[in-house]
């Protein structure tokens, strides 16, 4: 279920701000209290995937460290189709939600 | 242990060099970077640690040559319309230096020449067609995570029109070719001559660079069916 949501998973995970891919696989872990804990090497073509769709836009920047590290963002066009997966993301879950609230209180359908 | 998991999926990416060098800096990054921040005393265990929770070079070199696949057959769609329109204007050159010069065909060959004109034409609005066609139908899909059955039929249809387009530029180029010739036939050489054969070199230069980048799409295809498995 996780493999067909990355995604928008990744593009949440940059939506607060510029990262490089260790910095999103731990922030996917901190926000999803280490339910999204994926192999880590599995991101790296997501990024770049999106990366090719115009959703993201890297850069090379050295780090403190001296290493030369990629920092990804959110362009304009990631930064729409974002809001719109979690418009559909919202729709979806209050209506699995409802469901499931029907379910509990054992009403059965007319 | 970083080295050797380098390697391997350097080994592994080789299909694409430039993605290769990439991925490999922003891989050694993470790992590094991971080691530096594991609190294990013994380094070699941070390092092992690190490698094991980035998973197989095989798998993820998998997910880059789909990636790089889709990246790929984008530019060979951009390509195949550059230089359909790069023949074009090799074309119309020629045809305009053939009325600076006042050079028409002779009329023993004027037949021969609007025959071969015909399919020269047709054969250049075909590929520029099926080019176009290509180009679009590969442009408005994003790349997959995988190569699905799905991904590789669009893949299929759309090397087909690629090929289509490509032996129609060639048949184009042909068509140009026995029309200078035809044109040129008893022409005393001179140095007005180089126009129309350079614009003839330019052209077959151009199918020749069609084919070869369908040929490089080809073997990526194959290459990448191979790696597939491990993604799955």
């Amino acid at each position: 279920m996780l493999k067909g949501h990355l995604d928008m998973i990744v593009l949440a995970a940059l939506a607060p701000g510029p990262a490089h891919g260790y910095a999103v696989i731990e922030e996917l872990k901190r926000r999803s209290a280490g339910a999204f804990d994926l192999p880590e090497g599995t991101i790296y073509p997501v990024l770049h995937r999106l990366e090719q769709a115009g959703l993201l836009a890297g850069r090379w920047v050295t780090a403190d460290s001296g290493r030369r590290r990629r920092i990804y963002e959110l362009t304009r066009r990631g930064e729409h189709a974002l809001a719109e997966r979690r418009a559909v993301w919202e729709q979806f879950s209050d209506a699995i939600g409802s469901l499931f609230r029907g379910s509990r209180t054992g009403k059965r359908p007319a | 242990m970083i080295s050797q998991y380098l390697g391997r999926l350097a080994h592994e990416l080789d299909f694409d060099p430039s993605l290769s060098c990439q991925v490999v800096q922003e891989v050694e990054d993470h790992l590094r970077e991971t080691v530096e921040r594991d609190p294990a005393a013994d380094r070699l265990e941070a390092e092992r640690r690190a490698v094991a929770k980035f998973g197989d070079p095989r798998v993820i070199a998998a997910q880059f040559a789909v990636v790089s696949l889709a990246a790929l057959a984008r530019r060979v769609a951009f390509v195949a319309v550059l230089l359909i329109g790069a023949v074009f204007i090799a074309m119309k050159a020629r045809v305009a230096w053939y009325g600076v010069m006042q050079w028409p065909l002779a009329e023993e060959t004027r037949v021969l020449g609007e025959i071969v004109l015909t399919i020269d034409r047709w054969a250049f609005w075909l590929a520029l067609l099926t080019g176009a066609l290509g180009w679009i139908y590969i442009g408005i899909r994003r790349a997959p995570t995988a190569l699905t059955r799905e991904y590789r039929a669009k893949l299929r249809r759309f090397s087909l029109l690629c090929s289509a387009a490509a032996a129609a530029l060639i048949v184009c180029v042909a068509a140009d070719g026995l029309l200078t010739l035809l044109r040129l036939i008893g022409a005393q050489w001179s140095v007005a001559l180089v126009v129309p054969l350079f614009s003839v070199a330019i052209e077959i230069m151009c199918a020749g660079v069609l084919v070869s980048y369908l040929r490089a799409m080809a073997g990526r295809t194959t290459r990448t069916a191979c790696l597939a498995p491990a993604a799955s």
